[in-house]
């Protein structure tokens, strides 16, 4: 028991999230019963505004416990090693010890949160009969396969993110689909139980090769298209330099992140568009939502991309380069507009030509040549062009607007900024739930909306003054740069307005609100203070 | 300038003992190239002058009013035990930290002000590698040079020569020596005016430790040059060192040309004045 204990104080973090859980779930309770009372039901098909201030902080520990269990949040995802700790391998402990115990704790975890989660369910009294048995063995199979093939050592670099996708994505699926053909209890047990004991042997042999320190090494695969390409790199190496510093750095910063979102955008936006590929899937309606899916998967993605982009940035090494530390955010920010690039360029590829050998690209096209034969064959275009700017713009608001939180440089703002996200989220679904639920909320709003926007856009322009005024004063801009900035931030909230203007002008809409949804939407405030948060980092 | 140099042969110590030190005479490293060397200082302006620098981190104070001159052309040893605050100071030095009470001035600039005019004049190497590990040898040198108006391609090439460095290898995948020589040549290609190299030895095995040593050499042979070099190898700073500072909580106990504080200790071995110091 004594490795049981060792190996235990590895995980006080998911002791302090299940305390924490318990805390909120007993608060949970008490606002309900004291406060909301019971004319607020629980309805969790689908989700009201209620039951996410449930479901929401159990997906997030659910998550929190994969990446805790699996040791995946302090190792590399993508290396070939495994990536269980080394300093582990030094303990007087059996491999059977070092996979079994992790293991254990790691179903527990999860298996109490769905106890958790359906016990207040029931206890709250919500609209679905919430299962007890074989959720909880879900849960324990879905990080009993994580920690297998994580700790697996792997002869290319990626593969283990790949097989932990498709892992994930192979046990969500046998589950929906008996949940979708309603199989018994006793069914869904026989499938789940036998993989917990498969997935503790593979990691056991996992454990046990990292340990040795064996990794496979399977180059030889591309070892020939390597050394061609290599061959080329060398002869295009000697010639090859940088103009600038600058130059320098822009190369530094898309070969660091460049690729990660155009890469997230590979490995997941082909898997929606399988969908198209399915018998049956030929229909307008079905063949559009696809498409929709896949369009905005990379505003999606970039909102998990953004962190991995300006973490590193805060490294010593960088505030070592002899640059400026407008000239370093410019860098990253210049990145970020071609990683966004690329992303788009592999989202349409993907979908031309998924559209193409699935054969639903007439259905695509006809539904166009409706659409322009109503409203015109050039406002058809232009609406389709709007919005893939639109889109492209919002993937890159989203690399781009938590930036300057990532190149503070510190832990706790980035893990603050997180939770107070987060806080933010539980507290504003139950009032939207509400707003969209309830008409006379919602004339309240309406009323009210002038002062609300009025209140957001004046926020939003003393922010930017303040970060301007600092900027000043810092003399990390001079006047002209702050004001080429300004000229260049107006000029797209007008474009925004003109684009909003002509696609939505109807006496319904009052032009303020158009104009205050392009001030808000236009990056301001937190765009500007990346150069703040960098030095701030940089000078400690 | 006298530079003491008991790691190498006895032959090749005769020939350069005592006399002003050629890149040629250690280690079998390239000859360094003559360049022209262009300061903005006057011979007798300090190249680091720190006044009265306080630094708290919480309830501790890790540097309580230093005050340090160290003059354009030296060899200046920093030593003192593990937490004494040598990395602070050299954090000042090279602005990644900013002065809470105090100045600090590099070449006569803030380095807090004005990174860029500093830091493209300072080589810097530190125990902590941070290399980026995913580029290659090549890569590094490629991307290292843009910065650098200065550098030196030839002397680089030389560099990479004498350290065995496949240019193809991922930083990565370098030994710890690998890298601290991959550091090292990052340092050295432009010539820095300043060369700041905090605890560069600590776990590295002989070889590589003289060619620090080596680097440390070939820098002040270029005129002018000075080198700020902090490390729990007291016998290495006592072999290069002019000019040593000793800290001990955060205050300076001893700084001194090297020569003056062996001849006010009787000819003690910087380990044994270290020590005594230490007890004191």
């Amino acid at each position: 028991m004594r490795s049981a204990r060792a190996l235990a104080r590895e995980f006080v973090g998911a002791r302090v999230v299940l305390l924490a859980l318990a805390v909120y779930m007993v608060a949970f309770y008490v606002i309900r019963g004291l406060i909301v009372g019971p004319g607020h039901p629980i309805r969790l098909a689908p989700p009201n505004g209620l039951a996410a201030v449930l479901v929401v902080p159990m997906t997030f520990a659910g998550f929190y416990f994969i990446g805790i269990f699996t040791f995946g949040l302090s190792g590399d995802l993508a290396a070939r090693e495994s990536i269980y700790p080394r300093r582990l391998f030094t303990l007087p402990l059996t491999n059977a010890a070092l996979a079994g115990w992790p293991m254990l704790y790691g179903c527990a975890a999860m298996s109490s949160l769905w106890f958790v989660a359906a016990a207040v369910a029931r206890i709250v009294g919500a609209d679905v009969a919430v299962p007890w048995i074989w959720p909880m063995l879900f849960c324990a199979a879905t990080i009993a396969w994580m920690q297998a093939l994580t700790w697996m050592p792997y002869g290319v670099r990626g593969l283990r993110v790949v097989l932990a996708v498709i892992a994930l994505a192979a046990i969500d699926m046998v589950v929906f689909a008996a949940v979708n053909l309603h199989v018994a209890n006793a069914t869904f047990v026989a499938l789940l139980a036998p993989q917990l004991p498969i997935a503790y042997l593979v990691a056991r042999y996992g454990v046990a090769r990292a340990r040795r320190g064996e990794v496979p090494d399977w180059s030889w695969l591309f070892r020939q298209g390597r050394e061609r390409s290599g061959e080329r790199t060398r002869s295009a190496d000697v010639s090859r330099t940088f103009t600038s510093a600058f130059q320098a750095q822009c190369w530094f910063e898309w070969q660091s992140h460049g690729r990660t979102l155009p890469a997230l955008v590979a490995l997941v936006v082909p898997v929606e568009l399988l969908l198209l590929f399915i018998p049956g899937n030929d229909t307008a309606p079905i063949v559009f939502e696809v498409v929709f899916i896949a369009l905005l998967s990379p505003p999606f993605l970039a909102v998990f991309a953004a962190p991995h982009m300006a973490a590193s940035s805060a490294s010593p090494y960088m505030a070592r380069r002899p640059l400026a530390s407008m000239d370093l955010v410019a860098a990253k920010l210049k990145m970020t507009v071609w990683s966004t690039l690329a992303a788009w360029a592999l989202v349409i590829i993907f979908i031309c030509g998924a559209l193409l050998l699935s054969g639903r690209m007439a259905v695509v096209v006809e539904r166009l040549r409706t659409g322009s034969e109503v409203t015109g064959t050039l406002r058809m275009i232009a609406v389709v062009v709007v919005l893939l700017v639109a889109l492209v713009a919002s993937t890159w608001k989203h690399l781009v607007q938590s930036m300057c939180v990532g190149l503070s440089g510190r832990d706790w703002l980035i893990k603050g900024s997180v939770l107070a996200g987060l806080i933010a989220l539980l507290a504003l679904w139950p009032f939207i739930d509400e707003v969209l639920r309830n008409m006379k909320v919602q004339g309240v709003v309406w009323n009210a909306l002038p002062w609300i926007l009025a209140a957001m856009v004046l926020m939003k322009m003393i922010a930017g003054g303040c970060v301007a005024i600092i900027l000043y004063d810092s003399r990390l801009l001079n006047d002209r740069a702050l004001v080429a900035g300004a000229a260049a931030w107006l000029f797209a909230v007008v474009a925004m307005y003109g684009v909003l203007v002509w696609f939505a002008d109807s006496p319904a809409i009052p032009r303020y609100l158009l104009g205050a949804v392009a001030i808000l939407n236009v990056p301001l405030a937190r765009v500007s203070a990346a150069p703040l948060a960098f030095e701030w980092s940089r000078h400690r | 300038m006298v530079v003491r140099l008991r790691g190498c042969a006895a032959d090749e110590r005769a020939r350069i003992s005592d006399q002003r030190v050629s890149a040629t005479s250690i280690c079998a490293l390239p000859t360094p190239i003559p360049v022209e060397f262009a300061s903005s200082l006057q011979q007798s302006d300090p190249v680091i002058h720190i006044a009265n620098l306080t630094r708290r981190f919480g309830a501790k104070t890790a540097l309580n009013s230093v005050s340090v001159s160290m003059p354009r052309g030296a060899v200046y040893g920093l030593v003192g035990a593990n937490g004494a605050g040598k990395t602070t100071l050299i954090k000042h030095v090279m602005g990644l930290l900013k002065a809470e009470g105090g100045s600090v001035r590099v070449f006569g600039l803030d380095p807090v002000a004005d990174p860029v005019g500093v830091l493209s004049r300072i080589g810097y190497l530190s125990e902590e590698n941070d290399l980026p590990g995913w580029m290659t040898v090549n890569d590094l040198i490629r991307y290292s040079r843009a910065f650098y108006p200065r550098w030196d391609d030839t002397y680089a090439e030389e560099l990479r020569n004498a350290f065995a460095l496949d240019s193809a290898a991922k930083i990565k995948n370098l030994s710890k020596g690998q890298k601290a020589r991959a550091g090292l040549l990052v340092a050295l290609a432009y010539r820095p005016e300043l060369l700041v190299l905090d605890e560069p030895s600590s776990g590295l095995d002989p070889i590589v430790r003289r060619d620090i040593l080596g680097a440390v050499i070939r820098t002040i042979a270029d005129e002018g040059r000075t080198v700020l070099f902090s490390s729990h190898l007291l016998d290495e700073v006592e072999e290069v060192a002019d000019h040593v500072t000793m800290l001990r909580h955060g205050t300076i106990v001893l700084s001194a040309p090297l020569a003056d504080i062996k001849a006010a200790h009787s000819g003690l071995s910087l380990d044994e004045i270290f020590i005594s110091t230490a007890r004191a």
